[in-house]
């Protein structure tokens, strides 16, 4: 077989290979993909584009570009996970790199050729298909890598997800404008540009990843026997662990905490300006949404790998506790109540920073509720919640400013209505993560009781 | 089983693979908090409390 090189036989490491190796690898993989959150610097040029007989695009359709990918990211990863168990993860992570890279091409000639199915096609089917299997590739690899430390090895990654948006739109930007000064065609050449540069990172990844042997733990690491009884040392399969509660309390869990955190991110920028009437100006309000960038980074790292300390349901009650309390607060701190823009900045990134960290926590929550040995594929099913947050979030937020700017009513007192919903919405969560409890042992693997580090699937 | 004629991966192929996603990952965090810092010295449009 012509591309035998990627599959999990040729991709397991040799004696002496250096686990420090994997997250770089990772990291390839998801700063690439994690691209999609700076699409909107496509938007006003998008726009700019006339076709042959003078159309243009509205902001909506173009809008629709970035909801497909994301779609595509939640269905892909909910359908391939189970595959990816099976194949590995060097050869998920090199198809993730042919789509996501083929998918800016296809992208290119529908901007070239100005028709807006092309880049649907491209950017946010293919591309989107590329995001959810790149998405969710190397996390069981980490897990097997890190039986240690899971909450650190996947929040690097997971990082990188959410560092990928800072490299994406200064590169975008920079490749337009160079092209446009050279007198070329902007758009298609800088999505043709990204589609290589980023195929041949990421395929760093896909020849730098390797799978541990089959038994292989870290040098006198041994697994606790004093843990939590949410921490399984059996393991479920992903058919019967999304019939579990425990599957619906976390996808409950994840749905509430991503819907929160789009309740600042869809309009932090307007937000700002609208709470501070005069007192931020659009330029301070963009640094503000730089803040949240790099914050919404950071919590990935920071909380999953506190999690490891103090516990996946631990961390998830801190988000669910203090979360809804600053939610609460947040409106409060505009300017006809307390009227404190760094309070409002210093809630507003603690926010953004659970927002990350619920993302990135996940995975070693699965792992402890379900053990190492299908979690891959058991958190492409969970990524649906994020698909559905991804529609929902934007519904609520979008549908209450909608509600008062055609009622003529004052668009900032609108948003204490949204945070106060977002804040009502961590106390579902916070409910749910309370009812989550060990697995019952009706749905373990009962013929592979392997031990969690144990690279039983790849 | 213990092999003492393994070969463990050198410290300096682990340093490059680190550089290779550190060092794009500076560049964009550098872009983006030179942004973030606009928050803070970027001058007010206007008052935020009316003028006595």
């Amino acid at each position: 077989m012509a591309l035998a090189f990627l599959d999990r036989d040729h991709s397991i490491a040799p004696a002496g290979y250096s686990r420090w190796l994997v997250p770089p690898a990772a990291l390839a993989i998801h700063l690439s993909i994690g691209q999609v959150y700076a699409f909107s610097v496509f938007k006003n040029p998008l726009l700019a584009l006339h076709g042959a007989d003078g159309s243009a695009w509205n902001l909506k359709e173009v809008g629709y570009i970035f909801s497909i990918a994301i779609a595509f990211l939640g269905i892909s990863a909910a359908l391939f996970g189970a595959w990816l168990e099976k194949a590995g993860p060097r050869r998920a992570m090199f198809y993730a790199a042919v789509c996501f890279g083929l998918g800016f091409v296809i992208a290119s000639f529908g901007a070239g050729s100005h028709q807006l199915w092309l880049i649907y096609l491209g950017y946010g089917v293919i591309g989107g298909i590329g995001l959810g299997l790149g998405y969710i590739s190397p996390v069981s690899t980490l897990i097997k890598w890190f039986p240690d430390r899971p909450g650190l090895a996947t929040g690097l990654a997971i990082m990188g997800f959410g560092g990928g948006a800072m490299i994406g739109g200064p590169l975008a930007s920079q490749l337009m404008a160079h092209f446009k000064a050279a007198g070329q065609p902007s758009i298609p050449y800088t999505m043709i540009a990204m589609g290589v540069l980023y195929f041949i990172f990421m395929m760093f990844g896909v020849f730098t990843i390797r799978v541990p042997p089959d038994g292989w733990k870290p040098a006198g690491w041994e697994p606790s026997t004093n843990h939590s009884a949410l921490i399984t040392s059996h393991n479920v399969a992903v058919h019967e662990a999304w019939r579990t509660p425990q599957f619906w309390l976390l996808w409950v869990m994840l749905f509430v905490n991503v819907t929160a955190g789009i309740g600042i991110l869809e309009q932090a920028s307007p937000m700002i300006q609208d709470l501070f009437k005069g007192g931020i100006s659009p330029v301070a309000a963009v640094g503000f949404v730089g803040l949240l960038s790099i914050f919404n980074m950071a919590g990935r790292f920071f909380w999953a790998s506190t999690s490891d300390f103090i516990g996946r349901k631990a961390t998830y009650f801190i988000f669910f506790t203090l979360g809804a309390v600053l939610y609460f607060v947040l409106p409060l701190t505009r300017q006809d109540k307390m009227n404190s823009v760094p309070l409002f900045v210093g809630i507003a990134v603690v926010l953004l920073s659970m927002y990350g960290g619920g993302f990135a926590t996940i995975p070693a929550y699965l792992k402890d509720l379900f053990g190492g040995y299908n979690v891959s594929a058991i958190h492409g099913r969970l990524l649906t919640a994020w698909s559905a947050a991804g529609i929902i979030g934007p519904l609520i937020v979008n549908g209450i400013l909608d509600h008062y700017v055609a009622n003529k009513m004052p668009k900032q007192d609108a948003y204490p209505l949204i945070l106060h919903i977002m804040c009502g919405l961590l106390v579902i969560g916070f409910l749910a993560n309370l009812m989550v409890r060990a697995v019952d042992e009706k749905f373990w693997l009962k013929d592979k009781n392997v031990v969690v580090p144990q690279g039983a699937a790849h | 089983m213990a092999d003492t004629t393994v070969k463990k991966s050198s410290p300096a192929l682990i340093a490059l693979a680190w550089a290779i996603v550190i060092i794009p990952t500076a560049w964009g965090f550098n872009f983006t908090l030179q942004n973030a810092m606009k928050l803070f010295t970027a001058p007010s449009a206007a008052p935020t409390a009316p003028a006595k």
